[in-house]
């Protein structure tokens, strides 16, 4: 079984280095079908290792050879394909080759061709080290390499210009690329500090070790570790505060967003606190802050959606707030409904942003829900992917999402943490009437893009080809919830929900009325010609609008101080003081060899009298500290 | 092959002499002979090299001035080694690279001559041996920055000598004072290194004497504040001058700190870790926010050498194994990944003859193999993990985690600030819209420039992925050195923290 | 009685006056004269020390003194005509070349 764990894991990298090679050459189609004809031996390889775990029980561990030595650290590139991480690599390379084969279509003008496959494959082969490595070194390694990754991708298109926030929130791919990378390493800086506590408590890097001897520490050293650990999960999977990358990164070409920003990448951090599970089972304390933060994410990230206009943007948001919820899941404990849903909802928000992809190649481009409409008569397959998609976004039976994210609310529920319950309640409904609130002002009712002179067409049969396996797992993934469970809580804890009965069922029924009503209310309301332009003007709506004025703030905040600080440390601080103080201490040897100079006039006269006065100096002296009395 | 250390300190320096008899037209083809020679040579070294060995190798010993203890004695440790490959390795790619056309032989005999004393300067085991070479390698730098600089280059050479200077001076102050400490407790003077090693000091002449070093080293590194002649330095000086200045110069300062005061003041060295931390954690901080707010692209790389030997400095004071090799390992990947930097600024400005940021912008599209070779340096700058830059600068700081996790946090800063400076420098030179007109035909990378970039971009990524080859000899001295502290440690500060250097399971 | 002291005193006077001259005067011939004085001051001093202490040794060395003031003074009046044949003037401040 080795040699599968070896091939899914370098067949990504050998089709990105082949498509690399002809980065700088024109387009040649070829790159896109090897990266995605490797990605789906990948694919096959991570089904024969799930199949093989199924049927073994057994994790398959490879170690290829030592990275690091020094001291009693010993950092080796080990592998394992264990539960949890044959889920997420099924996941990851199912998505992929998909987002691969869409992408073909998809990038099919771009002169960039070549180049993208090979970003993009080189992206799996790094999430595939973070999701494979047995040690949290190695977890790092794909840590930065998707960040990496990611911040090719997001800059893929370089050369467009800045433009002032007004006209682009993002400003611009570059901008966004940088805006993600930095914000990543704030978080990484947290990740590093808890691999050293890990590191000088433990000795060990590697998981098995880890969490072997987690239980030995002392309770205020694991609480660290376990803070750190989540504030590197929060800057990957976009938490607040550090959250205001991902709706920047939607620069990037759509499969990117798909692949990256929705399904796998940002779900590392869920996947960092799954896998860490030993450690935050330890602390409920901080877990129960995960939660909180997970749901004043879920609600506050659906809020932002429930108003922009951005096509790409809005999606982002629902993606934030899935984390949100993923996180509330794993925070309170329950390490295996948040895997699952972090698996369903890599389906349905892959579909979602693919579907989005053709929109935008529809229609030019163009990112405004308002300026379409109608275009389901043009565009009837993606938009019905899209409402699959939505659906079970939405958490509406029997879609995927229903059996996921209904599963979270039960936890919140069940974990007596009735206000969680409450809020991720309130952000299903949210959820819901977003996600209509988009397909209804993009499939439906007046062909506003008109106006604008655009002519939309339906998408390559291959791009829809792609995305029918994801709306296929859309509506079926939920059902495989209790073999789900089962398999991965050979891993994980498990987790027994203790509502029945009626409670139960109350609850589902709650959730699916607010789902539904959201539904209803985003249906009629744009059907209906949507809000009135006073709605517009109010305060709710420009706060949300402008996302919180978050942006803002950091810019007024960090970015602009930070500016003018390194400006003060520079011409200020570094010229004018530390740098003059030297020059003024070397300006006094100067001056004092200018005021000396006097002394060798060279005038025999004046020389004279400076040698009598040494003479008389020199007497003096004699006279005073003459020992003799 | 008793002899090779000298051999390789003074092959670089005859050739040197002899490439005065050379004629214009061969002089670079000569040049490089020397250089990969020599290269040959250190990798003949390390090939040579017993790795399971912590102590000195190939000592040399020649008695100088027996009376005053002065020797002309050599070796090698894990410690050493690697430097010396890295100095070779940087002069000879440096030389491939030249571009200066003008009296270009005086600068091919002044770039062996350099060699000759940074090779001098790592492998000296008698105090004045290291001396004279550390003192010596300021004239050929003195030279090519008074010479090939642009407009301030007097200026900018005359401080760099004077400064750095000024501080070895009182290094020298200190070193004889040593060797009379050395008098006092022994009946015989002794220069020599590794007996200097063996001496146990009073507290108070280890704290008076490890400041005397410091000044030496310190100016050197550069540490905050005595880090101004750098900029000024670096700005000034032609290609070649900032690819060897940051690429190995600075790094005999922190070799100082490894070879003179770890080992020589072990209490004072521990007793002094909280300033110097501070400072370090400043130098990493503040240089780096002045490379954010430079506007010309060699002094972003200029300040983001003292940030990152900020680190370096953080690595050499943790005490501890994972700390001190990470430091040295750093020394390395540092002197390969700015040496790399310098050389592809100086590409762009053989073509542009500028190096403001603001002339740039959109050059991804008309050079991607420029772009891609800065890319891949940039991520080893801010430390990517299998970068070279990424090991270096994980163990320094996890080694000084164990001394003070706040003050790693603060230094950690560096893994932020300098992806904020190097992605703003990215993000200026390489994308946008090309904003002039000139820059549409810029040529990409030719081949003179390939082969001199491509072998450090295979370094970097081999080492990033395989460190061990290069950790596992350092590891063995750095063991050996903090043996040798822990046993001289006298005050009980020092005891508590060199005996407890390592991983404790703690039980709840 | 004149004692040791008389003569001290004569030879401090002597080489006061010698010291002023050397000071003041800015003709090098006068420049001359004072140092003759001040090694004669010092001559009386060694010859008076020399009688006090009845050691042969100072008076041998006035003689040394009178010896090599006198070679001095051959060699130094040779220069002194030279450069007033070139200058036309033997004032000291015509001697400064350097600018201090």
């Amino acid at each position: 079984m080795e040699k599968y764990v070896l091939i899914a894991l370098f067949a990504p990298l050998v089709g990105s280095l082949f498509a690399g090679a002809y980065a700088m050459k024109p387009k040649r189609l070829i790159t896109g079908i090897v990266t995605s004809a490797l990605l789906f031996v990948s694919f096959v390889s991570s089904l024969i290792l799930l199949f093989d775990l199924l049927k073994t029980e057994e994790a398959v561990r490879v170690k290829l050879f030592d990275w690091i030595t020094t001291g009693s650290l010993n950092i080796p590139f080990g592998f394992v394909a264990d539960q949890v991480s044959v889920i997420m690599m099924v996941t990851v390379t199912l998505v992929s080759t998909l987002v691969h084969v869409y992408s073909i279509g998809y990038m099919e003008h771009d002169k960039g061709f070549n180049r993208f496959f090979s970003y993009l494959s080189a992206f799996v082969f790094s999430m595939l080290v973070l999701v494979m490595s047995d040690n949290f070194a190695g977890l790092f390694i794909g840590w930065e390499g998707v960040g990496l990754c990611s911040w090719l991708l997001i800059g893929f298109w370089y050369y467009k210009k800045d433009e002032p926030k007004e006209v682009n929130p993002s400003i611009s791919p570059s901008w966004a690329a940088n805006e993600a990378f930095i914000m990543n390493r704030i978080a990484d800086l947290g990740m590093l500090i808890g691999l050293f506590i890990i590191y000088w408590h433990i000795g060990s890097l590697d998981y098995n070790v880890v969490f072997a001897h987690v239980n030995l520490l002392d309770i205020a050293i694991i609480t660290m570790m376990g803070i750190f650990l989540f504030i590197g999960a929060m800057g990957k999977s976009a938490q607040f505060p550090l959250h205001t990358w991902l709706a920047d990164a939607m620069e990037g070409p759509t499969p990117v967003s798909a692949l990256i920003h929705a399904a796998t990448m940002v779900t590392a951090g869920v996947y960092l606190v799954v896998r860490s599970f030993p450690i935050y089972s330890q602390i409920p304390n901080i877990g129960f802050y995960i939660a909180a933060l997970g749901a004043f994410v879920a609600v506050f990230a659906a809020s932002m959606a429930l108003v922009n206009t951005d096509l790409k943007r809005i999606i982002a948001y629902s993606t934030l707030s899935q984390l949100g919820y993923m996180f509330v899941a794993a925070g309170l404990g329950a390490y295996w409904v948040a895997l699952f849903h972090l698996m369903t909802h890599a389906f349905f928000k892959a579909l979602l942003f693919l579907g989005a992809g053709n929109v935008m190649h529809a229609m030019n481009d163009e990112l405004n829900i308002f300026k379409m409409g109608g275009l389901y008569k043009v565009m009837r397959w993606t938009a019905i992917f899209m409402i699959i998609a939505s659906l079970a976004l939405s958490g509406i039976y029997p879609f995927a999402g229903f059996f996921s994210k209904d599963k979270i609310l039960e936890v919140a529920f069940d974990a007596q943490h009735y206000i969680l319950w409450f809020m991720l309640w309130v952000g299903a409904g949210m959820t819901a009437f977003y996600s209509f609130r988009l397909i209804m002002l993009v499939f439906f009712g007046e062909e506003r893009y008109k106006k604008y002179g655009f002519h939309p067409h339906e998408a390559h049969w291959y791009m829809l080809a792609a995305m029918a396996p994801l709306a296929l797992l859309a509506i079926v993934a939920g059902f495989f919830e209790e073999p789900f469970e089962e398999f991965v809580t050979q891993l994980l804890p498990e987790y027994h929900v203790h509502i029945h009965g009626i409670l139960a069922v109350a609850l589902i029924g709650l959730t699916t009325l607010i789902a539904l009503s959201g539904i209803a209310l985003a249906v009629y309301k744009y059907s209906h010609g949507g809000f009135s332009p006073k709605w517009k003007e109010t305060f709710i709506y420009k706060l949300l609008y402008n996302q919180y004025y978050i942006p803002v703030l950091y810019e007024k905040l960090f970015i602009e101080p930070y500016k003018e600080l390194s400006k003060i440390a520079w011409k200020e601080l570094d010229l004018r003081i530390v740098d003059a103080t030297v020059d003024f201490i070397a300006g006094i040897i100067y001056k004092s060899g200018f005021a000396g100079r006097v002394v060798q006039s060279g005038n025999l006269s004046k020389m004279l009298r400076w040698m009598v006065i040494g003479l008389l100096i020199l007497l003096v002296l004699v006279i005073v500290y003459s020992p003799v009395r | 092959m008793n002899h090779i250390l000298s051999l390789l300190v003074f092959f670089p320096a005859l050739a040197a002499v002899l490439g005065f008899v050379v004629n214009k037209e061969n002089i670079r083809v000569y040049g490089i002979a020397v250089a990969a020679i020599e290269f040959v040579l250190s990798l003949f070294l390390w090939f040579m090299f017993d790795p399971s060995n912590g102590g000195f190798q190939f000592v040399e010993f020649i008695p100088l001035i027996p009376d005053y203890g002065i020797n002309y004695q050599l070796g090698v440790d894990g410690i050493s080694l690697f430097i010396i490959i890295l100095s070779t390795f940087i002069t000879l790619i440096g030389l491939i690279s030249l571009t200066i056309e003008k009296n270009v032989k005086n600068m091919i005999i002044s770039l062996l001559f350099l060699e000759m004393t940074m090779v001098g300067v790592f492998v000296a085991l008698d105090a004045i041996v290291f001396y004279v070479f550390w003192e010596l390698s300021l004239v050929p730098m003195l030279y090519i920055i008074g010479y090939w600089g642009s407009e301030l280059r007097i200026y900018a050479a005359i401080k760099f000598f004077l400064y750095t200077f000024f501080g070895s001076l009182i290094m020298l102050v200190g070193m004889l004072f040593l060797a009379y400490l050395y008098y006092l407790a022994t009946g015989t003077i002794s220069f020599s290194i590794p007996d200097w090693h063996r001496l146990i000091l009073p507290y108070d002449y280890q704290f008076w004497l490890f400041l005397a070093f410091f000044m030496g080293m310190a100016i050197k590194v550069p540490m905050f504040p005595f880090h101004t002649w750098l900029p000024y330095a670096h700005g000034q000086a032609p290609t070649i001058g900032s690819v060897i200045l940051a690429a190995v110069l600075l790094k005999m300062g922190t070799y100082g700190f490894v070879r003179f005061s770890l080992p020589i003041f072990p209490d004072a060295s521990v007793a002094l870790i909280g300033p110097i931390a501070i400072l370090a954690v400043i130098m990493v901080i503040y240089t780096a926010m002045v490379a954010y707010a430079q506007e010309d692209m060699k002094q972003v790389i200029a300040y983001s050498s003292i940030s990152h030997m900020g680190v370096i400095v953080l690595g050499t004071f943790a005490m501890n194994v994972e700390g001190i090799a990470g430091s040295v390992f750093l020394m390395i990947s540092h002197g390969i990944v700015s040496g790399a930097l310098f050389m592809l600024v100086g590409n762009i400005y053989d073509r542009k003859h500028t190096k403001k940021l603001s002339e740039f912008g959109g050059l991804a599209a008309v050079m991607p193999k420029y772009a891609l070779i800065f890319g891949i340096m940039t991520m080893a700058s801010v430390g990517l993990p299998l970068t070279i830059g990424f090991v270096g600068e994980f163990l320094s700081l996890m080694g000084f985690y164990k001394i003070s996790p706040a003050l790693t946090f603060l230094g950690g800063m560096s893994i932020i600030l300098g992806a904020a400076y190097m992605l703003r420098l990215y993000k200026l030179t390489f994308f946008g819209p090309i904003t002039k007109e000139e820059n549409k035909k810029l040529p990409d990378l030719n081949w003179k420039e390939l082969t001199s970039l491509i072998p450090l971009v295979l370094v970097v990524i081999w080492l990033g992925i395989n460190p061990n080859p290069v950790l596992k000899p350092i590891n063995k001295s750095v063991e050996n050195l903090l043996t040798l502290m822990e046993k001289k440690a006298i005050t009980p500060k020092a005891k508590e923290i060199l005996g407890h250097n390592k991983v404790e399971l703690e039980a709840k | 009685m004149i004692t040791l002291t008389h003569y001290l005193v004569l030879s401090a006077i002597l080489f006061s006056i010698a010291l002023v001259g050397v000071l003041r005067r800015k003709n090098l011939l006068m420049l001359f004269f004072a140092t003759e004085i001040a090694l004669n001051a010092i001559n009386i001093a060694f010859a008076a020390i020399s009688k006090y202490y009845g050691d042969l040794t100072g008076q041998m060395f006035a003689f040394f003194v009178i010896a090599i003031a006198a070679s001095e003074v051959a060699v130094g009046l040779g220069l002194l005509i030279i450069w007033y044949k070139r200058r036309g003037t033997i004032d000291l401040d015509s001697l400064q070349t350097m600018h201090g």
